[in-house]
């Protein structure tokens, strides 16, 4: 059915004084004299949320891993538990959950004491789309997204990152970040403050049963 | 003989003086209409090379002159490379007839601010108009490709048009001044202490329309529209030969019409007007530079008016173009010089 509204074409004093036109024009003006909103990229950055999805990194052993999971998968796999370096238990769950697995080359070797630890883990970010499943596939809490968001690189080679890349990522990103609480993009006031200018309000969800969509 | 030396040295200054001033200031209006359409967004515009983006046209230039020369095959390269002269020509040949101030005197020499004071300054303005025609039928042509000759096809259609529209809109100021002269038409104005926008809103409403049109300018740049076209006639041309075309056809070309309507319609070079009372003038203070400046005040106002326009409007349909054309505007200018006709004994006096 057609829904019929009431709106009206432009009456002929209208069209002949141009208001339509003036009308658009005083909204451009507004704008014009008002102040830019834009970043200037080079000269300022923006801090990203903490859970952005930007360059990938490892956390290391440091105290704080998931517990019972990360002893369980250590007693599991026979890992080698180094302090301060990556948690990684070669598990290859990453590697399952990747939509393009071969993006992953994940290698472990036997140490002289019979435990084992991971010698390789590269992944070649020419391939990423930043989808984040391996992060949420990872049991021990290790691989993770950061904000480091500037990826471009000179050579081809460079989009690779490495193990020990990785472990150096993921030690400044503990260092600068991991005391930061979560925080949801609604709530984060620190995000909000760019926007003031538009009052920006969000409107407050009511949780609605899944019967009244 | 002397005379005609010196006749021939103050026309060659002159030359000079129009020349470097048109296409400089052509060449900066890019970085202002970029500043205009930024902040109209809410952005900056260029900022980076020089203070606020100041020397971008330079860059610009630059980048544009090292750029490397493409060819399209199958393309006549005679008619090519002849579309630019032809835009380029006729749209500076326009500042010839513009008269930028009264006449003023250099060592006991009258000097008229104008390089040919003809008496059939409009009709020449006019004509060098309709030559835009040929450099964008052209190029669309010597392109050999479809976009191009769409593009082309599309403007010729307009400025065919509003020719006609833009003609029979002039002619009320015409009538009221009784000279087809430019500078003789700002002359007129300030003895008869009016500007003929007062009693000409009509075919100033109707001369505006045709000078965006003319120049391809929002609303009515359906010649470039960018989601159907890429950019028109300007497709197939590569660095500076590019470049030129949105410099004739978006800068000097508007630039050379705003003053044509400046003179036509606001009484040139003269100060703020009350009608039929005089003249106001509070930029006294310059002394003789004070009608010079008015000029560049009253071309920058009307060119930044359609700076404005050009970010706020979308655009119309190639048909309603051509409608309004002859449907609306070809009437309503008709209607005026009957009105004009009617009135303009009162004016005379």
């Amino acid at each position: 059915m057609v829904k019929k509204l009431k709106v009206k074409p432009l009456s002929w004093l209208e069209r002949i004084l141009f208001l339509d036109f003036i009308k658009g024009l005083s909204v451009t003006i507004k704008h014009a004299f008002s102040k830019t909103i834009t970043t200037h990229y080079p000269y300022e950055k923006l801090t990203p949320p903490k859970r952005f999805r930007g360059f990938f990194a490892h956390k290391v052993v440091d105290g704080n891993e998931p517990q019972p999971a990360y002893d369980e998968w250590v007693e599991r796999f026979k890992i080698e538990v180094i302090p301060g370096r990556s948690r990684c238990v070669v598990c290859m769950l990453c590697k399952r959950a990747c939509p393009v697995p071969q993006l992953f080359q994940i290698e472990g070797k036997k140490l002289e004491n019979g435990k084992r630890v991971v010698s390789v883990f590269n992944m070649n970010l020419m391939l990423c789309t930043f989808c984040g499943f391996c992060v949420d596939a990872c049991p021990v809490d290790c691989l993770y997204q950061t904000d480091i968001h500037e990826t471009a690189s000179f050579t081809r080679k460079d989009a690779i990152l490495d193990l020990e890349l990785l472990e150096k990522i993921g030690r400044d990103w503990q260092s600068r970040r991991e005391e930061e609480p979560d925080r949801l993009w609604s709530d984060d006031v620190e995000r909000n403050k760019l926007w003031y200018e538009n009052n920006l309000k969000l409107k407050k969800s009511e949780k609605k049963g899944r019967h009244e969509w | 003989m002397e005379s005609v030396a010196l006749n021939l040295a103050v026309a060659f200054v002159k030359i000079l003086v129009i020349l470097g001033i048109v296409l400089g200031v052509g060449a900066y209006l890019t970085w202002v209409e970029r500043k205009v359409a930024a902040h109209i967004q809410r952005r900056p515009g260029p900022m980076v090379v020089g203070w606020h983006g100041l020397l971008q046209p330079l860059a610009d230039g630059l980048k544009l002159i090292t750029k490397e020369d493409l060819f399209p095959r199958y393309g006549n390269r005679f008619l090519y490379n002849l579309a630019i002269v032809l835009a380029l020509v006729p749209a500076t040949l326009v500042f010839a007839v513009i008269p930028f101030g009264p006449e003023f005197e250099v060592f006991g020499y009258k000097i008229k601010p104008i390089l040919t004071d003809v008496n059939v300054a409009l009709l020449l303005v006019f004509g060098l108009g309709s030559l835009a025609v040929y450099a964008v039928a052209l190029a669309g042509w010597a392109s050999n490709s479809k976009y191009p000759l769409i593009g082309s096809m599309r403007k010729a259609g307009i400025i065919i048009s509003y020719e006609v529209a833009i003609t029979f809109a002039v002619m009320g100021p015409i009538i009221l001044a009784g000279t087809l002269s430019t500078y003789q038409i700002v002359v007129n104005q300030i003895e008869q202490k009016l500007w003929y926008v007062w009693i000409q809103p009509v075919a100033f409403v109707v001369y505006m329309f045709s000078l965006l049109a003319e120049t391809g300018r929002v609303p009515f740049d359906i010649q470039e529209a960018e989601a159907e076209l890429v950019t028109g006639f300007t497709v197939e041309y590569g660095g500076m030969k590019f470049g030129i075309f949105p410099l004739v056809e978006w800068y000097i070309e508007v630039l050379s019409l705003s003053a044509i309507a400046v003179v036509l319609f606001f009484g040139g070079w003269s100060p703020l007007n009350i009608p039929f009372l005089g003249f106001v003038d509070p930029l006294f203070f310059l002394g003789p530079l004070s009608p010079f400046v008015w000029f560049l005040l009253k071309v920058t106002a009307l060119f930044l008016f359609i700076l404005w326009l050009h970010w706020t409007l979308p655009r119309y349909r190639i048909d309603q173009i051509t409608e309004m054309a002859w449907k609306i505007m070809l009437p309503l200018a008709l209607a005026n010089i009957v009105f004009t006709a009617v009135i303009a004994p009162l004016i005379w006096k």
